[in-house]
């Protein structure tokens, strides 16, 4: 139970904290609206696909390969480093705050904007026509990996690379661009050369557009996208121990008042 | 309330902690003073369980410093360590969250801990728009929101402006009067003059005098501090001598222990031949036995 208080405390607070300044809230909504507007136009233009089918296939990769990375991995960076950077995190050392619900709380608070994000992506491009048919609980599981993957990233950006609000666009731009690219967010992977699809296969961005794609889109059931799942699956435990290491090395340096 | 015994810290070569011993019973506040690097900060660490000490006891309420004993410490650190963006009910709010007070208990406390701090009429302003003196008011609210049997407060004042210490000075007073154990760390020695029962000098890492303000004062074998000035301090000292008056310098000012109350007069007469520009008699203050004691341990050390 302290656990569960804790984590609702931490992500109530951190969503309280998003609503009061509105601008992340914001950005956080336009930015999946317009690549996923672009992205289906596009699709639909160039690979001559109905306006309903293009979306359909936009809809996945816009929001695990644009919209939560955005939210998840750069929300979760901003968070910690707003933290260090407010020195609020020395009243949480203070307290009887565990780091597990301080992890808990802060992927909580993610993963309401990302579903909040999955609900807007999914509700405009079935407003233009776009059908999801794949299985419910596996779309579900592939968003909820995707978000803790991105949150553990995030931990160990945040931890260990970015020190001030300033680093997070930094490290979100160089990094974060050229593997949203390389993941199909914004092109699809189908149109990358060979040698660039054999590197995109390194990038878990792209296995979580694939595994998005094959099921919400196409109707894909577990078995087609085993070897893209367990691949989420190891990087989003990797992510996750990285994270907790990375707060833990933290706490060894900033646990004093 | 709190106990430490033969307390030590070091940091590589360094001895920041020497056995340090303190106790403090309960509704008593107790004033911790010592220059920068004395170990103030090291040993709240310490009571907050940030820190792991090299040797030595601590007991809060009678247990060992833990995590278990967190929830019966409350921690005002020196910043206000607080969510700007956040009203002053929804800080509280989440601390009496984290600290595991049930709905009920939050709603009370929240309130009554916002009407303490005198911030009740504030409740619902996001912190940002507080002034300094207020913030400081609702980080001290955190600090006592899941009502800890003792609160640390580490200079509680500094920074700001005068009409605010007097609000946050009788908010701690108000505090013991509730029943509170105070911990205080302090520069201003006018502040621990004015707050606390008992007084302990720190000093390289462990206690070098304590005690009552009463106490401490017999440390220095003067009724009065006369200060003055002249255009010809030598001369002045040269007198002091003979008179059996001991002198010091407190800053750039020159002074003499005056071991008995006399009148201005009488002191001008001493004086007599020596051009006087100003001259003022004071009690023995804390500054002075402060300077004093820190001043002979450097000398002995």
């Amino acid at each position: 139970m302290k656990y569960w208080h804790e984590t609702v405390a931490v992500a109530q607070r951190i969503l309280l904290e998003l609503w009061r300044r509105r601008r992340s809230l914001i950005f956080w909504s336009a930015f999946p609206v317009l690549v996923l507007l672009l992205n289906g136009m596009i699709l639909a233009e160039r690979a001559n696909l109905e306006t309903a089918q293009a979306f359909q296939q936009a809809a996945p990769a816009t929001l695990v390969g644009a919209a939560l990375f955005f939210s998840c991995l750069g929300g979760s960076v901003a968070t910690v480093v707003s933290e260090r950077e407010q020195q609020t995190l020395k009243r949480l050392f203070i307290s009887p705050l565990s780091g597990v619900s301080y992890f808990l709380g802060i992927f909580v608070a993610h993963s309401a904007i990302g579903i909040g994000q999955t609900l807007l992506v999914w509700a405009i491009a079935a407003f233009l026509g776009a059908q999801f048919q794949g299985n419910i609980l596996l779309i579900v599981l592939i968003i909820l990996l995707s978000i803790l993957s991105y949150v553990g990233v995030g931990f160990i950006l945040g931890t260990q690379l970015a020190r001030r609000t300033e680093d997070v666009n930094a490290l979100v731009a160089a990094f974060g661009v050229p593997l949203l690219i390389l993941g199909g967010a914004f092109l699809p992977a189908s149109l990358f050369p060979e040698t660039l699809l054999k590197l995109a296969k390194l990038n878990p961005i792209y296995h979580m557009n694939e595994a998005l794609t094959n099921v919400a889109a196409n109707g894909d059931e577990f078995v087609d996208i085993t070897s893209h799942f367990w691949f989420l699956m190891i990087f989003a435990v990797l992510m996750v121990a990285g994270g907790w290491l990375s707060y833990n090395r933290m706490l060894q340096v900033e646990r004093r008042l | 309330m709190l106990r430490i015994e033969g307390l030590k810290k070091v940091y590589g070569q360094r001895s920041v902690l020497q056995g340090l011993s303190l106790h403090i019973p309960p509704r008593q506040i107790y004033g911790l003073l010592g220059p920068n690097g004395a170990g103030k900060t090291t040993t709240i660490n310490i009571l907050c369980n940030l820190l792991n000490a090299d040797g030595g006891n601590v007991l809060i309420h009678n247990q060992p410093a833990s995590d278990a004993t967190k929830a019966l410490i409350g921690v005002a650190p020196q910043e206000n360590l607080i969510y700007k963006s956040l009203t002053c009910e929804e800080n509280l709010n989440f601390f009496a969250q984290i600290y595991g007070l049930s709905k009920r208990q939050r709603q009370v406390q929240v309130q009554s801990c916002l009407a303490a701090v005198g911030l009740a009429d504030r409740a619902q302003s996001p912190a940002e728009t507080l002034s300094g003196g207020m913030q400081r008011r609702l980080s001290m609210a955190i600090a006592l929101v899941h009502q800890p049997k003792l609160v640390v407060l580490d200079e509680p004042t500094t920074g700001l402006d005068i009409e605010a210490r007097y609000e946050i000075w009788e908010l701690i007073r108000h505090l013991q009067n509730q029943g509170m154990t105070i911990l205080l760390t302090t520069h201003l020695l006018d502040e621990a003059e004015r707050l606390c029962q008992r007084i302990g000098i720190l000093k390289q890492g462990r206690i070098v005098a304590e005690g009552s303000l009463p106490e401490l004062r017999r440390l220095i074998p003067a009724q009065e501090i006369l200060t003055i000035q002249t255009p010809d301090e030598e001369k002045a000292i040269d007198r002091a001598q003979t008179l059996g008056f001991p002198h010091r310098r407190y800053g750039s000012d020159l002074a003499f222990w005056l071991p008995k109350a006399l009148e201005l007069k009488e002191i001008i007469a001493h004086f007599d031949g020596i051009p006087l520009d100003s001259i003022s008699r004071q009690p023995v203050r804390l500054e002075h036995i402060y300077v004093e004691i820190t001043q002979r341990n450097a000398d002995e050390g």
